[in-house]
């Protein structure tokens, strides 16, 4: 493989989202839905250069551009996630106002950013892609340009996320101060061989920890994520909610898996980040309880997942992280999109009390909203009950049983604010009148997919985890 | 000559007086430049380590921070101006319409 036919995936996006911002230009208002068919083309051009890539290639330019399985299959995660949210846009942005072209532009520039964090083994690298990404994140939460939620929404997730990202710099800075190198291996190695941490190295991994803390929306740096989540048009929610996370989760991944084998002493980060884990499950689950806004209980759901899942690091469990990550991307997306299916022109049903008698009223999207909740409280046969059940039982194997018990207490109070939802849908009479606009069939089909695939991720999830077996692999040397 | 160690004590002094003007300022502008603070006390913080390892991949990564701070000033300005364009304030305390 050439070197340069390994930016192929990325170039391909970068290439599709200069090609919609041009094109923006020359179309009319009415017309902009092609943009984001547009948009489709490219990203599944780009995913079939990741299957191509499957097998070959390894590391390019030093070692910054890793197109190893596991980040081939990040990739593909990330551009299913872009995808299936270009879908459930094209008419939910003309409905709300919102149908400026660059939106897909923005996507697409996101998702390159997501896609040079998870492929780098440099922290410079993935340092700029996160800020990539970032800056792409920003504008798309405040694209709601009349509405004063979306430009809060925006100005909330600018500050606390350039204020993050400072910390991970100064982190990546002392970390350089301490090994004279910004390169993960090389990192891990000066972990490996220097028996007492400096003061300047623990500090620089403490301040990094901190900065994709932020990221991935993790207790006690979680402040934005609810009021964003609420404020950010809701394809874009669906958005925040999976991809930027899958993308921290994966740098983590690369950072903390062979940190727990090499380093000497590594228990004062496993001490960290099981605090940060409980913290994070408990706090997000409890606070969910008294949410009366969909998005808001959405949100603080998601950040109880990212609790669940640092359990999966704190086991060293990368399959079970991955197979929870791609199940997280349908139910979590499912739900938005559920949510998304009840609006109509310039109004969108939000509260719980809009909910009421919806199951009776609108049967489909009733039951497939049913499905994910279950799936997301982890109920079987859905794939979220398996997920968990992976990430759980190899931290027992791993002799973390309190932080077990703690996360399966924990999911046991999200069971209440889950199935609180259905309550409202089948078990109360319609109190509002929700008329929606109920021509969608790109939300139909997302809605659908994801549907599938979260049965088919709890009932068969042998194909999945043989790829998944073959993506962490190169974690392990 | 100035010892290193001086450099990058005044480095974790700016950053330390960025973070502290994060949280008492409530002026979305001067939060913003406190932001920008702390990532030029990082800058500093790195090209010192990389004068004291005569290494120049450091003063490198240098650059690319300040295009990033450069690219954080365009579009934060601009959401700094749509909020002071539906408000008519940039205090921090008059953004707050969701809670909870």
């Amino acid at each position: 493989m050439n070197t340069y036919t390994a930016l192929y995936p990325i170039l391909t996006i970068v290439t599709g989202a200069l090609l919609i911002i041009l094109l923006e230009v020359f179309l009319k208002k009415e017309k902009k839905d092609y943009l984001g068919f547009i948009a489709v083309l490219f990203l599944l051009a780009s995913g079939a250069e990741c299957i191509k890539f499957w097998n070959k290639g390894f590391s390019y330019f030093e070692g910054t551009l890793l197109l190893d399985k596991f980040a081939l299959f990040f990739f593909l995660i990330m551009i299913l996630t872009v995808i299936f949210i270009t879908l459930i846009s094209l008419k939910y942005l003309s409905l709300q106002h919102t149908d400026h072209g660059e939106y897909y532009g923005l996507l697409l520039f996101a998702l390159s950013g997501m896609m040079i964090m998870v492929s780098s083994r440099d922290f410079l690298v993935i340092f700029l892609g996160l800020e990539v990404l970032s800056m792409a994140s920003y504008a798309l939460a405040g694209l709601k340009r009349d509405d004063e939620r979306s430009s809060e929404a925006a100005i909330k997730y600018f500050l606390l996320g350039s204020f993050a990202s400072a910390f991970l710099v100064f982190g990546i800075a002392l970390l350089y101060g301490a090994v004279f190198s910004t390169d993960i291996s090389t990192i891990m190695n000066f972990f490996h061989v220097e028996t007492n941490f400096s003061l300047m190295a623990l500090t620089g991994m403490a301040f990094i920890i901190i900065g994709f803390g932020f990221k991935i929306a993790v207790v006690p740096f979680h402040m934005w994520t609810p009021d964003v989540y609420q404020g950010s048009p809701t394809p874009v929610t669906a958005f925040f909610s999976v991809g930027p996370k899958a993308a921290g989760f994966a740098v983590l991944m690369r950072i903390f898996f062979p940190f727990w084998k090499e380093a000497v002493n590594s228990e004062i980060f496993f001490h960290i980040l099981w605090i940060l884990s409980v913290l994070t499950m408990v706090v997000g689950n409890l606070v969910a309880l008294r949410q009366k806004n969909v998005k808001r209980i959405l949100a603080y759901s998601s950040i109880a997942h990212a609790g669940y899942i640092l359990v999966a690091i704190l086991a060293g469990d990368n399959s079970g992280l991955l197979f929870y990550l791609t199940v997280y991307l349908f139910m979590n997306i499912g739900a938005f999109s559920a949510v998304i299916a009840l609006s109509r022109k310039g109004k969108e049903f939000l509260e719980l009390e809009d909910y009421s008698g919806i199951g009776f009223r609108y049967p489909w999207i009733g039951a497939t909203f049913t499905v994910f909740l279950f799936s997301l409280a982890g109920f079987p046969p859905t794939g979220g009950f398996l997920a968990k059940f992976y990430i759980f039982s190899s931290a027992v194997h791993k002799g973390l049983v309190p932080l077990v018990i703690i996360g399966v207490l924990a999911s046991l109070i999200s069971v209440f604010y889950y199935l609180r939802i259905v309550i409202y849908m089948y078990m109360r009479e319609p109190t509002r009148n929700v008329v929606i606009f109920s021509y969608n069939p790109a939300l139909f089909l997302v809605l659908f997919l994801c549907l599938y695939g979260v049965l088919m991720l709890g009932i068969f999830p042998g194909n999945i985890l043989l790829y998944i077996k073959q993506a962490v692999a190169p974690l392990a040397f | 000559m100035i010892p290193l160690s001086y450099f990058i004590i005044l480095s974790l002094i700016l950053f330390v007086l960025g973070i502290i003007a994060f949280f008492v300022k409530k002026d979305l502008i001067t939060q913003f430049l406190s932001v920008e603070i702390m990532l030029n006390a990082a800058n500093l913080a790195f090209i010192t380590f990389s004068k004291s390892a005569s290494a120049l991949d450091g003063q490198i990564i240098v650059f690319f921070v300040i295009t990033v701070a450069a690219a954080e000033v365009a579009i934060g300005l601009a959401i700094i101006l749509l909020i002071y364009r539906q408000k008519k304030s940039i205090k921090t305390e008059d953004i707050k319409s969701m809670k909870g």
